[in-house]
């Protein structure tokens, strides 16, 4: 396991330098200025409307660099080449791809906290600390951000890297529709259209059940249930579709 | 870390094969056919051919960047395919290139984890290395701002990071300037001197020649010789070269014997064929013209290499002016 930390930390140590955080703490301040503004023109609760947007930027922003970074990660090593003296030592394949993976989320734990330090500190200034719900929500963000960042790693190892961006901006899509797939296949009149709803719904990944957004921004209670099997579906799909990375990248020739 | 028999080659490759598929049909190109190579340890071992031969394709399925289609490579005694394998290689790819937000210190760090050696000795190793290829004063600069002649020095560095057995350089001295070709020959023989073996492919012909203990030349994927230098080149003396003097000054040079390379009043020089010599010593004899020299010429490894490059091309590549 050595080895695959070894990549890990170059990885993290690469998104740093390559200044990708500062353009999250860009985004970080930009939503910051416009939960001020909309606290000017809004009526009523007002903190709850700069919960709301806050929440879902962070939400947005997050699966954006997520995808970026994702989809770069290995095509970037085949495209610089640095992937050659670096599988011509004694590392697995399978290590060099869990290490990438391991290492940009790391760095994506790093940037969710930034984003979540910046949402503490809007609230700090409207007189409320977020409760543990909204610190649960960020780490369900994490999970499902693990699973778009394993797709990603998938399309970028098989792929270039238009195509990978393509599948995993669809997947993503996709994922956060699996529900309505579900309503909307159950009201077709034809059987078959209903099956192949079905059959979408239990394939497709359904990065819904990592969402506990609502909860979060009226400060609900934390819903316990649906996060142990949010987490397990996560932790069970996440790593099918690393192996599935592993096993294309393991049979790729080099150019 | 195992031992390893002394008569246990470095290198063994036997029916290797590599066939690429291109296009939307999916067309073979064979890349590698049928190779069977065998670098004892210890040894220099040149690896020549033209663009396009096979070269990189070989050193790409050692090093386990390619996979192989058919036949079976040890790199040490263990197979290729084991990634432990290539704990006792070290490697320099052509044109090597380097995650620029590291640092050459940081970068041979980050290697040496990847071969797990011990941080103290790591540390002790990547600076003997900096030292050694004069780049102590620019450890801590990002690779970004290096220039091509130092990446090559900071490769140089990483292929020997681990004290490697085996060290396989593809095109170490491509581009470099002369400064930075000395420095690879340097390490190339110094290794050697030290017992490693080393496997490199060029296209600088007088490297080969001047490094190599043994050499072997691919020509569109297939071996066409192996061997020391001696061994290629025996029997292709190419022509004798006679250096003559009193030659009469009234002699026209049409009358000398042998095709006359240059003539100054009563010397010249003249080559013919290995099977002229006797006639032409004859001439001499009647003619009262002296013998001062004499001098086989030997084949060069380019025209051996030309010559193979000729035997392989296709009828139909040659007449469109193609050879590889």
């Amino acid at each position: 396991m050595k080895r695959v930390f070894a990549v890990a930390r170059n990885t993290l140590r690469e998104a740093i330098r390559d200044k990708v955080l500062y353009s999250i703490l860009f985004f970080g301040v930009l939503v910051l200025g416009m939960s001020l503004v909309t606290e000017e023109i809004t009526i009523g609760d007002q903190a709850k409307v700069v919960r709301s947007i806050a929440q879902g930027a962070i939400d947005l922003f997050a699966a954006i660099i997520a995808m970026f970074l994702g989809i770069s990660l290995v095509w970037k090593e085949l495209d610089r080449k640095t992937v050659y003296t670096v599988l011509s030592k004694p590392l697995p394949r399978w290590q060099f791809v869990v290490g990438k993976y391991l290492g940009l989320m790391a760095t994506l734990v790093v940037e969710v906290g930034i984003l979540l330090a910046l949402y503490c500190a809007l609230m700090t200034m409207h007189q409320e600390f977020p409760p543990p719900v909204v610190f649960v929500s960020m780490g369900l963000l994490i999970a499902e951000l693990a699973l778009l960042t394993a797709f990603a790693t998938l399309f970028s190892a098989a792929s270039s890297p238009v195509t990978a961006a393509a599948f995993t901006l669809s997947v993503f899509v996709i994922g956060h529709l699996a529900d309505d797939i579900w309503v909307f296949g159950n009201q077709a009149q034809s059987p078959a259209m209903r099956e192949v709803a079905r059959v979408l719904y239990w394939a497709l990944p359904n990065f819904e059940v990592f969402s506990i957004r609502e909860e979060a921004v009226h400060h609900m209670p934390i819903p316990w249930g649906r996060l142990g099997s949010a987490l397990a579906y996560g932790a069970t799909y996440t790593s099918a579709v690393l192996l599935g990375a592993v096993m294309v990248f393991e049979r790729k020739d080099i150019q | 870390m195992s031992t390893i028999a002394a008569d246990t080659p470095a290198i063994s490759i036997r029916g290797l094969r590599k066939v690429y598929r291109s296009g939307f049909w999916r067309r073979a190109h064979v890349g590698l056919d049928k190779l069977d190579l065998e670098v004892h340890r210890g040894e220099v071992f040149g690896f020549i051919g033209p663009n396009g031969a096979g070269k990189t394709t070989t050193i790409k399925i050692l090093v386990g960047l390619h996979q192989a289609t058919e036949g079976t490579v040890q790199l040490l005694g263990r197979s290729h395919r084991d990634p432990a394998a290539r704990s006792r290689v070290g490697f320099l790819p052509e044109r090597p290139y380097f995650y620029q937000h590291l640092t050459a210190r940081e970068l041979l760090r980050f290697y040496g984890e990847l071969f797990e050696m011990d941080p103290g000795v790591l540390r002790r190793r990547s600076e003997a290395l900096l030292e050694r290829v004069d780049l102590t004063r620019f450890a801590d600069v990002p690779l970004g701002s290096y220039s091509k002649g130092m990446l090559q020095r900071v490769g140089l560095a990483q292929t020997l990071i681990a004290e490697p057995e085996l060290i396989i350089l593809d095109e170490p001295t491509s581009g470099l300037d002369p400064l930075g070709r000395a420095l690879v020959r340097d390490v190339i023989l110094e290794e050697r001197d030290a017992g490693r073996t080393v496997f490199f492919s060029s296209h600088v012909l007088h490297d080969v020649e001047t490094m190599s203990d043994r050499v072997s030349i691919l020509v569109r994927g297939k071996l066409q010789g192996v061997g020391t230098m001696d061994e290629l080149l025996a029997g292709r003396t190419r022509h004798v070269e006679l250096r003559l003097s009193a030659i009469p000054e009234n002699m026209p040079d049409e009358a000398i014997f042998g095709e006359l390379a240059r003539r100054s009043g009563t010397t010249a020089v003249v080559t013919l064929p290995p099977d002229g010599v006797a006639d032409a010593l004859a001439w001499c004899a009647a003619f009262g013209v002296a013998v001062d020299q004499l001098t086989p010429v030997r084949a060069s490894l380019e025209s051996l290499l030309l010559d193979a490059v000729e035997r392989e091309t296709p009828v139909d590549a040659k007449r469109m002016g193609v050879l590889a």
